[in-house]
């Protein structure tokens, strides 16, 4: 187990390295001189377009920034903001921020195995029959509405029609639980919708599959009960494709954060990006997707572990 | 593969006609009996009965008319302001009511549609332009490129779609062409993942190692063999990863980072919304309610395909009702009464019929199968693949599944119970206990994350009232009757840690953990080795005479049968065609399938002599011929053969025999 983990960690360092790469380049797709276009254009002044360009090191080689950069981004030191150099660092920022976009993302994970589990199970036991038939035309629909359009209706039902949810904003978990809880609600059901649909449609085929399998035949011949078979030695084997789909659906979660923040006007990442978007403050934008890949590269790590935890095959090869 | 999944295709017969055909391989026999329709061609017939996949069809088609010739069909042009009040409801003129500048919101929804449908299949078709060649290079040439390429793919598809998005507008500038480039990089791995795996799959396939060896250019083999076959569940995924680009387009543009805001597009109109929602929501329904509609309409269309293609999971039959793990049993009314076992048969199997719900109606694969099991006897049910003998000894212990199968007529008396009245409790009882079954297939048929001690230890508990500790000594024991060495190492396996032949040794000592009367070996050891499948057999033939038990084993070979059963059932086309003792069948078959069956078993027939097989194959139990079943393969048929069924008639010497020229052949046995 501890070489799977070890082999699985090291197998992270290329990938790291690519999307590290391309994080970089990215200020490579400013058309034109990157510094003039960054600091406002034609309009700008001489010394702000000098100031900007420092703040970028673009008057350095490529190849001397790039190492500057990983060096930097290695020890998580993403320097300051181009519009606010004053400010807090980027890394203060983000400290604030990730425990808020991941709250969300957390709550509808939470809501989406709640929902999506039990239904997957209850419609995968059965399928074809009456509550299976309600599952797959919910799903359905679960798949195909955006998260934002959800996010919409429950203001105006939950929080402009009747007061029961605060219609934006976010409050500290530190502050105040409950008014956390309720800040954080919406969202979470907003977002989790998707997911549980997903969840419940993955669980539904990993359980048909299993109760299709020659293993529960075996079960079933020696006189095993159709309880245990299902609880016990269908379950395990249906959980092991499952939980590669939680991982996958708490990485949707993460960047669908970004459009349900506008909606609920909560300060998370995904604000804090859309806010350097429109400079475009290059520091910030380059930080936060590289947190947010780095997140899914560690969520990928997490799903592959639990896999061989799960997966005694994958455990020895 | 078992005789279940037989039901569709005979095992030997290659699945895909076309495949073969296109190698070029001589299968002619195969293909003239069971030419069937092209399977894109009973694909599209089976979509067009999947009324909702039809309906998502006809709305996407109407959608994309509407969108390419919007000018003609819009009432307004989409920016025209003030053709009604600002926010007015719907009216003749602006049927899905006005926006805040008076525009027609129903012009703006056509107009909008051309945006994202337009930009949805950009998205998808840039994707694909870059995944094919990757999937097909990756799949194809394996190792090192394969493991670079999967890499990259990896990268990429931490990125999250959205982000990766925005950050690619803010460098490269706002604009839906940037918009739709970034979205389309993200949706790269997902397509090439799956190009590569398909790629793989086919690539070992015997028709592409023949071209191969044939010196056919590995560029051409990539474009002519793999593609047509990657094609399949790419559609699928296209039409699957349209909802996702259309989604993603919205967003972006709802962000106010895709269409600038002044263009109607679904996703601005419903940013331009959100500031009179609580006033106002229609001007947020009416583009979101179009949003729903057409994604909902491609993942429907997406889904119907990948039924219709038979990529999904098999659909629930609501026809039959069925539990799990129980064989539903629908008889007729006024079905005579079952007669007991007579005294010397421990199970006596009378009129047995299984039918099989499929696609193209009922097919009935075990057909009045009537035999009889003395204690202690070994019999042997012989017949090719798709005979009916899985289904037939899966249908004794009611393992059948329901649906697609159910048991529509016979009994099954175990000594004097009808097994085919038990409910599950009692069923349970029987099951394990009295009577136990070892599957052909011993890779698959243990449960691959609990260790071998789990499940003998959990199996032993089932019956007898032990402790835990107890059942682990128990399983040792059962471990050394069945000649596993080290037995007690062996309890903290998995099963992919033992090879097959010892698989098989623990499947047969977790039967026999509580010695049952009657063991069921349905093929044990067709998966194996030469070698293995011997000394399991010996295993078999040594527990069975120690543990005094009637087993019976069911096989394609008749050289195991000459080997360890007293008496032999021949099984063709879901019916008995012959019963004898071995002795008497094998030396003078009264079918001229058994003879044919004879001829073909080497270690049955003359060293000297020319191994023949039998032409043609088992026909689809869909489409049964008339008269007897054997007729259009058999050398001996006459035009009586065909005219009407045949029954089982009694022969000499306890034998039975399903043919009419019974009397007047006089067919070759073994010597």
């Amino acid at each position: 187990m501890l070489a799977l983990i070890a082999r699985r960690v090291a197998s992270l360092v290329p990938i790291l390295f690519i999307v590290s790469t391309v994080v970089f380049l990215l200020i490579e797709l400013v058309p034109g001189d990157a510094a003039t276009t960054v600091a406002g254009g034609a309009d700008a002044t001489p010394e702000r377009i000098a100031e900007v360009r420092k703040h970028l090191g673009l008057d350095r080689p490529l190849l001397e920034r790039y190492v500057d950069w990983l060096g930097d981004a290695v020890q998580l030191d993403f320097g300051t903001s181009l519009l606010n150099p004053d400010g807090p660092t980027i890394v203060e920022e983000l400290e604030v921020r990730i425990p808020i976009t991941f709250s969300i993302a957390i709550a509808g994970l939470f809501l989406s195995v709640l929902v999506g589990v039990p239904l997957g199970m209850l419609s995968g036991l059965r399928p074809g029959a009456a509550i299976d038939r309600a599952s797959v035309t919910a799903t359905s629909l679960g798949l195909a509405i955006p998260s934002f359009v959800v996010g919409l209706f429950l203001i105006t039902t939950f929080a402009l029609d009747r007061d029961w949810f605060p219609a934006r904003g976010y409050t500290e978990f530190g502050e105040d639980p409950w008014e956390w809880l309720r800040s954080i609600t919406l969202p979470a059901i907003a977002i989790g919708l998707f997911a549980a649909a997903a969840v419940a449609r993955q669980v539904r085929a990993a359980i048909i599959d299993a109760l299709q399998s020659n293993y529960v035949r075996t079960a079933l011949s020696v006189g095993t009960s159709t309880h245990k078979t299902v609880a016990k030695y269908a379950l395990k084997n249906a959980a092991i494709p499952a939980v590669t789909v939680l991982g996958l659906q708490l990485s949707g979660l993460l960047g669908g954060v970004v459009i349900i923040e506008q909606i609920f006007s909560i300060p998370g990442m995904g604000t804090y990006m859309l806010r350097a978007l429109s400079a475009p403050d290059v520091p910030v934008v380059q930080a936060v997707v590289f947190t947010f890949v780095v997140i899914n590269v560690l969520i990928n790590l997490v799903v592959d572990i639990s896999y061989g935890y799960l997966n005694p095959r994958v455990r020895v090869s | 593969m078992s005789d279940i999944s037989g039901t569709r295709f005979p095992d030997d017969v290659p699945r895909d006609p076309m495949l073969v055909e296109d190698a070029g391989l001589a299968y002619d026999e195969a293909i003239v009996a069971t030419r069937t329709p092209s399977p894109y061609r009973r694909a599209l017939q089976r979509l067009r009965r999947d009324k909702p996949a039809v309906a998502a069809l006809a709305f996407l088609v109407l959608l994309m008319l509407a969108a390419v010739f919007a000018p003609l069909v819009v009432p307004h042009r989409p920016d025209d302001i003030g053709i009604a009040e600002p926010f007015s409801t719907s009216s003749f003129q602006t049927p899905f009511g006005a926006d805040n500048l008076g525009r027609d919101v129903f012009s703006r929804i056509i107009y909008g549609a051309r945006v994202s449908l337009s930009s949805g299949f950009e998205i998808v078709f840039l994707a694909l332009l870059a995944a094919v060649p990757i999937g097909l290079l990756a799949g194809f040439r394996g190792g090192r490129t394969d493991n670079l390429l999967m890499r990259l793919m990896d990268a990429l598809a931490s990125f999250p779609p959205l982000v990766l998005a925005l950050a690619v507008v803010a460098f490269l500038g706002p604009g839906l062409q940037n918009a739709v480039l970034a979205i389309a990089i993200v949706v790269i791995p997902g397509f090439a993942r799956l190009i590569r795996a398909q790629t793989l799959a086919v690539r070992q396939e015997t028709f592409i190692e023949a071209s191969r060896a044939m010196g056919t250019k590995p560029g051409r083999i990539r474009r002519k063999r793999i593609l047509p076959n990657v094609a399949s569940p790419l559609i699928v995924a296209v039409s699957l990863a349209m909802g996702a680009a259309l989604l993603a387009e919205a967003g972006l543009s709802m962000l106010g980072y895709g269409v600038s805001p002044s263009k109607p597009s679904w996703g601005s109109m419903i940013q331009a919304g959100r500031g009179h929602i609580y006033e106002h929501p229609w001007q947020v329904f009416v583009p979101s309610l179009a949003l729903v509609f057409t994604i909902l309409a491609f993942n429907i269309l997406g889904d119907g395909v990948r039924d219709a293609l038979g990529l999904g999971l098999p659909k629930g039959n609501q026809k039959i009702k069925g539990r799990l793990g129980l064989t539903t049993v629908t008889r007729p009314e006024g079905q005579p009464e079952p007669s007991p076992a007579t005294e010397d048969a421990l199970l006596r199997v009378s009129d047995l019929s299984v039918e099989f719900l499929t696609d193209a109606g009922p097919a009935t694969v075990v057909d009045k199968v009537s035999f009889e099991v003395a204690p202690g006897e070994m019999l042997g049910i012989v017949g090719e693949s798709g005979s009916g003998k899985t289904v037939t000894s899966l249908a004794v212990m009611r393992l059948v599944p329901s649906p697609p199968g159910r048991i529509v007529s016979g009994s099954v008396m175990f000594e004097d119970q009808d097994l085919l009245t038990l409910s599950l409790g009692e069923m349970r009882k029987v099951r394990g206990d009295e009577i136990a079954m070892v599957f052909q297939d011993p890779m698959t048929s243990l449960n691959p994350v609990f260790t071998v001690g789990t499940q003998l230890v959990d199996t032993i508990r089932l019956h007898r009232k032990m402790s835990k500790r107890e059942a682990r000594t128990r399983a040792v024991e059962l471990l050394e009757m069945v000649d596993i060495p080290d037995p007690q190492a062996r309890l903290k396996d998995y099963p992919h840690q033992l090879s097959g032949g010892m698989r098989q040794r623990v499947l047969l000592a977790l039967a026999l953990s509580c010695e049952p009367r009657l063991l069921i070996a349905d093929e044990p050891t067709t998966a194996l080795d030469v070698t293995v499948q011997a000394q399991i057999l010996d295993l078999l033939r040594s527990l069975q005479s120690k543990l005094d038990m009637a087993v019976i084993l069911v096989t394609h070979d008749l050289g195991v049968i000459a080997d360890f059963c007293s008496r032999v059932v021949v099984m063709y086309a879901g019916q008995v065609v012959e019963e004898g003792s071995v002795e008497d069948l094998f030396a003078h078959p009264q079918h001229p399938y058994t003879e044919g069956l004879l001829a073909a078993t080497p270690q049955v027939a003359e060293h000297d002599e020319r191994l023949t097989s039998i032409p043609g194959v088992v026909p689809d139990p869909i489409a049964m011929p008339t008269g007897c079943r054997f007729h259009p393969r058999c050398p001996y048929a006459i035009p009586e053969c065909a005219s009407s069924p045949v029954e089982l008639r009694p022969a000499r010497e306890q034998r039975r025999a399903r043919c009419i020229r019974v009397d007047d052949l006089s067919l070759q046995g073994a010597r």
